[in-house]
């Protein structure tokens, strides 16, 4: 222990220690700008320097470690000055006209919308006015004048990235989304530019952020001290009046968010405290405040959709499954809550249904993800799993809480931004992943037919020795992997929930129901897959309108609306609570259906939903590409929706960022094809007829083409297929 | 055959390549010199080699005689047949081309006899005019790598630091930390990786000496290098040289391959089991990598930007390694000191500065050029004996020490002995050694826009202080130099400046206003004058001047009417001409064309309405 004396204060403190953090600890206030925990202090902004005996200069606290018989002051005239000083001169490039405006009173009381003008010339113009850490510095260090001259940069408000808009107009150069970005989440995008009074955060060559690679993870948003980074969508819906610690859904590592809500409008969500991906930072508020929300029961009576009371689709619902009873199909998406699935499961018994399925990816030998029982010098070989776009949360959590740097072997024959930061990237032929495997595991030698070289192999090999072994790869992309046992596999599906239905079990897989001919009505929870024969009945239980034909439309509410609970990839229960009440007359999921058992005279109370047996789809054969078929489908699961629908579909900005509804299309091969960037092609296999629009990459491999899984394609697996223009 | 040892030669004509006399092409005329000495048949007898500077940059390209020591200045290739002819077989040293203190002078033939060297001390460099930089047995030739022997084998590392302490030496770079003190910081460090580095990053606008050193004598560098090495613990250094002295880094990187070669860098150095190896990392050419943490940062292949300290290098520096981080000046003293001994070093000097520092002499100045003191030498001696005054027999203002980051020492300071201390109590700086004098016709306000407008271009921008702070005091000093200057502007910019000082992060910061407030302590005047009188003293300011014809002088010879780029001057040939301000652009081109036996064209502040 050291023991030091701040502001005649007897404090004592841990070796390692920073000034600041100590005084922080003990409620001594020093002010701070460019200081942001979980960042490397930075000691740019000159506001929390103090002064130290012995010492002729202030010096700045948040880098200052603690030394046994340290006497800091950290309030003195002198200090207060300089801080002062220092702010001003912040102040005199940040467009400050409103914090030293003598009209302040008049202007709140009369100009209450003059917000939404196109240049912020002072903190009424500005989205984050009133949630800055720059007006609560003015406040308290009680700065009423600037006695410098105003400099403008007069740059170009940067608004041609989707999620969030960059007006380094207001940025005072603290550092800390340039930090976040390198330190935390080690993507690098953002960096400093140029030097003295011309340096500039931004991008290498000024690139867009789509250009350059950015995750849209949002983490420089929300450590920005200012309102140089803004939340596009949130941005002029003001401040939030509450914050409700929940979790995203969107995804199977379900992460602990806090949606922020202003007067029953989910206005965004931000992380609690840890690093959150895209999804769960940009799209839950325009998820659930979407125009295309169905939020009233509809009816189909005779041609037309008719908007219903609640019990009338009751009654419809109720006629229809007594009807049925056994010969209702029950599809469900794995993206409710557990009470939802529960109920489900009870439904489905109540009605004696032995048709029970789900759109989630399964593998029987899910397990819990033990984060924590990682030990000793860790290689992670990831195979066929973007888990940058898929996983980042994750990704960030495997590389930052081990003892020793982990290393990381990629498996993959599509580029992702993920083989970009990796120690080694293998890029195999098609198909042959397992191989790759094989010769990195071989302890004879063995015949290399994979494309990737030796020498790759070879450093490979080199990575995994005398290390403990983690295969990473999501079930779905990947079938057949064999490795040896010292290597531990790790399936990571991409729904939430998945361990709940692998605990539940169901009956079928989704593509055995939809071909089971004994099925008269169809009850979809959230999941709208192609369907090949008509049906009697088909009710929709759902937030968006389905792409199927329905009788029936029951609309949900989503996770920001309902409490609950879901369960993720480490088999943690996590909580997910109401941030706002249901839109229109949309009910929870479990509401729904116990209001059906309801009727149907099921009790739901007290009584266990029975399992299933877990039946996995039968595994698809694996064909070479021919004469007939030349090029590879490669079928990815796409982990970019919400209840069967493609994020991309629903939101501009992750059709931007993902556009999950083209099909690449490798450049030389669209050469070849004659494909053109954006125009429709057939996709032509022996079971499979798609038609989507070309996205024209490099990173599928030659010969081939990439799709991301939608129920609406229905059964699609890897396959060689025919690629056609349609003229 | 037999290569010939140096002392088989008769002559030695030996040519600097430094990089002034290389840009006023030495080596052609060294091309020239072996061409004429083989046609005549004298390659026997007389060697032709390169040198490093000698310094006196103002004369080159300058060519030495050895043994006798003869000088010869501003040498063109057109002179070589005849110093081969008259010198070299005449035995008559060609007295045109010698050094003349004033035109009717008689000629100097020696260079030790010459004003600009004879009031200097040689300690750094000793070597210069009888070594060639790119080879290292004439290094060798005069007692190189003797101290590396000496401390390699006879000295254990105590005994080394013990030795660099109580010779005083200092660090040259500018703040003048204790060497010894730094070395014994850094041994007593925890950890088994250390790391020494050279700082060769010179940016000061008129320094020199580090690229001079670099290119002189490398070898000295580097055997420094290896001592302190040794002393420290540390088995990997590097020396930081800007990209803008191509010169430096090919020598340094020559001497590196032949210290290699030779046994002296690389594993099992002398085969005492040290091992030691040397990178070359060009920087590219950012003033504020020569500040330490900011130069680390940049070896390590990241943005150079300061970091705040402490921790500082020596306890967390290149990858979070003990550091020990020394100017190129610093380390190539360090050979010297141990050879010679503690003793000697420090009996050059003052009490507490020891030694000798470099200077680079540069602005309004008769000998420009490079010069070598010991410590405690004033201003004056400096300024009139080595400097040989002002040029054109005008008034001395003012001498700006330490660069941009230093300040002004006036007239009335002329004998102020320069050490460490005596120069930050006048509110200046050693710096790395930048010197740079200025005449009557300087203007204080201007040079103090000038110096505090490169720090702000060189700021790293990384605190507001350092980066908006210098903004505000440039754009002050802007409008008092256009004129526009208001009561308090002065005072503003005090308090300014002393506030910068004490809230920057880094060194650069932290004595950027130094040109400012030094300029005000001592020519408040001036500032007043350009304030309250709109008047520029100097007669420098454009916005505060008019050129005016002097009626009485015009001779109506019509030339500055014919020279004028903007039409501005009118008249009748033999009748008196006059400036029309309206038009006039102030280019002075009328005052430069003005026959000397009229002057009529004449400067006026404040300006003619």
């Amino acid at each position: 222990m050291i023991k030091l004396e701040i502001d005649k204060k007897e404090i004592m403190a841990k070796k390692g220690e920073t000034v600041l953090e100590v005084a922080q600890r003990h409620g001594i206030y020093i002010p701070t700008l460019c200081y942001q925990k979980d960042l490397v202090p930075y000691g740019g902004c000159r506001l929390c320097i103090v002064e130290v005996k012995g010492w002729s200069i202030p010096v700045a606290s948040c880098t200052l470690p603690v030394e046994d018989g340290m006497v800091v002051k950290t309030d003195t005239p002198r200090l207060k000055k300089l801080r002062r000083f220092s702010l001003q001169l912040i102040l005199s490039e940040h467009p400050h006209a409103c914090l030293i405006c003598d009209k302040e009173e008049e202007c709140a009381k009369y100009q209450e919308c003059i917000e939404k003008s196109a240049v912020t010339f002072g903190c009424k113009f500005c989205a984050r006015n009133g949630d800055c850490e720059l007006q609560e510095l003015v406040e308290k260090l009680g700065i009423k004048e600037i006695p410098f001259e105003f400099s403008y940069r007069n740059l170009e408000i940067e608004k041609f990235d989707p999620f969030f808009e960059r007006d380094y107009n207001l940025c005072i150069l603290c550092g800390r989304c340039v930090r976040m970005c390198q330190e935390v989440r080690g993507a690098g995008i953002l960096d400093f530019q140029h030097r003295g009074p011309e340096t500039l955060v931004g991008t290498a060559y000024n690139l867009s952020h789509l250009e350059i690679g950015c995750q849209f993870c949002g983490a420089c948003v929300d450590v920005c001290p200012t309102g140089a980074l803004r939340d596009r969508y949130s941005k002029w819906l003001g401040l939030p009046e509450r914050y409700v610690k929940t979790t995203c859904a969107l995804c199977n590592i379900g992460c602990s968010i806090k949606i922020n809500v202003r007067a029953n409008t989910v206005v965004s969500s931000t992380p609690d405290n840890n690093q959150i991906c895209v999804r769960g930072r940009f799209g839950i508020a325009p998820l659930v405040h979407h125009p295309k929300r169905i939020i009233s029961p509809m009816l189909r009576k005779g041609e037309r959709l008719v908007e219903v009371e609640w019990e009338e689709a009751f009654d419809f619902v109720c006629t229809k499954l007594n009807e049925y009873r056994a010969k209702t199909g029950i599809l469900f998406s794995p993206q409710l809550t557990i009470e939802a699935i529960n109920s489900v499961y009870g439904l489905a018994d109540h009605l004696q249904c032995e048709k029970l399925a789900t759109t989630s990816a399964l593998e029987t030998n899910l397990k819990p993800l033990d984060l924590k029982g990682f030990r000793g010098d860790l290689v992670f070989v990831i195979v066929n799993t973007d888990m940058i776009s898929d996983f980042s949360p994750l990704l960030l959590k495997l590389r930052s809480q081990q003892k020793i740097k982990p290393a990381f072997i990629v498996i993959d024959a599509v580029d992702s931004k993920l083989t970009q930061i990796v120690d080694l990237w293998l890029r195999p032929e098609l198909g042959k992943e397992v191989d790759v495997l094989k010769l990195l595991f071989a302890q004879k030698k063995m015949k290399n037919t994979t494309a990737v070289s030796t020498q790759d192999i070879k450093l490979g090999k080199d990575l995994l020795k005398k290390k403990n072994i983690y295969l990473l790869y999501n079930p779905y992309n990947i079938k057949n992997i064999t490795v040896p046992k010292y290597v531990k596999k790790i399936p990571l599906t991409a729904k939430i929930n998945a361990l709940k239905i692998i605990d539940m079990g169901v009956d079928s897989s989704t593509m055995d129901l939809l071909q089971d001919k004994n099925i008269d009505c169809l009850y979809l929870l959230g999941t709208a897959p192609k369907l090949n024969r008509k049906y009697k009945t088909i009710i929709v239980q759902d937030c968006f309108p389905p792409q199927v034909r329905f009788d029936l439309f029951l609309p949900t509410a989503t996770f920001a609306e309902v409490n609950g609970s879901v369960v993720n990839i480490e088999g943690k229960i996590k909580r997910i609570r109401k941030a706002i009440e249901p839109l229109g007359k949309s009910k929870s999921d479990d509401w729904i259906i116990a209001q059906i058992s309801k009727r149907l005279n099921h009790n739901t109370k007290n009584r266990k939903p029975k399992k299933r047996k877990t039946i996995i789809s039968a595994i698809a054969k694996n064909r070479k590409v021919g004469e007939k078929y030349p090029i590879h489908l490669i079928v990815r699961e796409n982990s970019y929706s919400f209840r069967g629908h493609r994020l991309s579909d629903l939101m501009k900005g992750f059709e931007r960022l993902r556009g999950d509804g083209y099909v690449r299309v490798n450049k030389r091969t669209a050469k070849k094809l004659r494909v053109k960037d954006g125009a429709e092609i057939k996709i032509i296999g022996r079971t499979l007829n798609l038609v989507m629009p070309a996205r024209i990459t490099e990173d599928v491999p030659e010969n081939s083409v990439l799709v991301y899984y939608h129920p609406s394609m229905g059964a699609v697996n890897s396959q060689p297929v025919r690629v056609e223009c349609v003229h | 055959m037999k290569k010939k040892t140096n002392k088989e030669f008769r002559l030695h004509l030996l040519i600097c390549a430094g990089t002034g006399c290389v840009a006023n092409r030495s080596y052609e005329i060294k091309e020239e010199l072996v061409k004429e000495i083989t046609r005549r048949g004298l390659n026997t007898e007389v060697r032709v080699a390169i040198t490093g500077c000698n310094g006196y940059c103002e004369r080159g390209p300058i060519l030495v005689v050895q043994p006798d020591g003869v000088f010869y200045q501003k040498v063109r290739k057109e002179d070589v047949p005849c110093i081969v002819e008259e010198h070299i077989l005449k035995g008559k040293p060609v007295e045109s081309l010698m050094y003349r203190p004033s035109p009717d002078a008689p000629p100097i033939s020696r260079m030790m006899d010459i004003d600009f060297f004879k009031h200097q001390t040689s300690v750094v460099f000793r070597n210069r005019s009888r070594l060639d930089p790119e080879d290292i047995e004439d290094y060798l030739r005069f007692d190189g790598y003797k101290a590396l022997k000496k401390a390699l084998v006879e000295m254990n590392s105590g005994q080394i630091i013990a030795e660099i302490k109580l010779s005083g030496l200092r660090g040259r770079g500018g703040a003048g930390f204790p060497t010894g003190l730094k070395w014994e910081l850094c041994r007593k460090s925890p950890g088994n990786i250390k790391y020494i580095v050279c700082n060769g990053d010179e940016g000061d606008p008129g320094a020199f000496m580090d690229r001079s050193v670099l290119e002189a004598d490398p070898h000295a560098v580097i055997e420094g290098m290896i001592i302190g090495a040794r002393a420290i613990g540390a088995h990997k250094g590097f020396i930081y040289v800007r990209k803008e002295y191509p010169l430096a880094v090919k020598r340094v990187k020559i001497a590196l391959v032949q210290a290699e070669e030779y046994g002296f860098v690389g594993e099992n150095i002398l085969g005492t089991g040290c091992d030691f190896s040397v990178d070359v990392v060009q920087g590219s050419g950012a003033f504020v990598c020569g500040e330490e943490t900011a130069l680390l940062t940049s070896i390590e292949g990241r943005v150079g930007r300061p970091r705040p300290r402490p921790p500082y290098p020596i306890e967390k520096g290149l990858w979070g390694r003990p550091t020990n981080i020394n100017n190129v000046e610093t380390w190539a003293n360090v050979p010297q000191i141990i050879s010679k001994g503690a003793e000697w070093f420090s009996g050059i000097g003052t009490k507490r500065s020891k030694g000798t520092k470099i200077f680079s002499l540069v602005g309004k100045i008769n000998n420009t050029g490079l010069v070598e003191v010991p410590m405690g030498i004033t201003v004056r001696e400096i300024v009139d004996e080595i400097g040989g005054g002002i040029p054109g027999g005008k008034e001395f203002k003012a001498v700006q020490t330490g660069g941009p980051s230093g300040g002004c020492i006036p007239k009335s300071l002329l004998d102020l002995p320069i050490d460490y201390e005596s120069l930050v109590k006048a509110g200046s700086m050693m710096g790395s050694g930048g010197m740079i004098v200025m005449d009557e016709d300087t203007c204080m306000v201007d040079i103090a826009r000038y110096f505090l407008d490169f720090t702000l271009h060189e700021s790293c921008g990384k605190c507001p202080s350092c980066r908006l702070g210098t903004k505000q005091m440039v754009e002050i000093l802007d409008r008092i130099t256009e004129g526009e200057g208001k009561e308090g502007d002065i005072e503003f910019l005090e308090d300014i400046g002393k506030n910068v000082k004490l809230a920057s992060l880094c060194g650069l910061g932290q004595t950027a206003a130094n040109p400012v407030l030094t300029t005000i302590k001592y020519f408040r005047d001036e500032y007043l004058a350009h304030i309250k009188e709109k008047r520029c003293p100097a007669l420098v300011c454009k916005s505060l001047i008019s050129y005016v014809i002097d009626p009485e002088l015009c001779g109506g010879c019509t030339v500055c009417a014919k020279n004028c780029p903007s039409d501005a001057i009118t008249g009748e040939p033999k009748e008196i001409y006059t400036i029309d301000q309206k038009k006039c652009t102030k280019c002075g081109i009328c005052l430069t064309v003005c026959p000397p036996k009229f002057k009529a064209v004449k400067k006026v502040s404040p300006p003619v309405k």
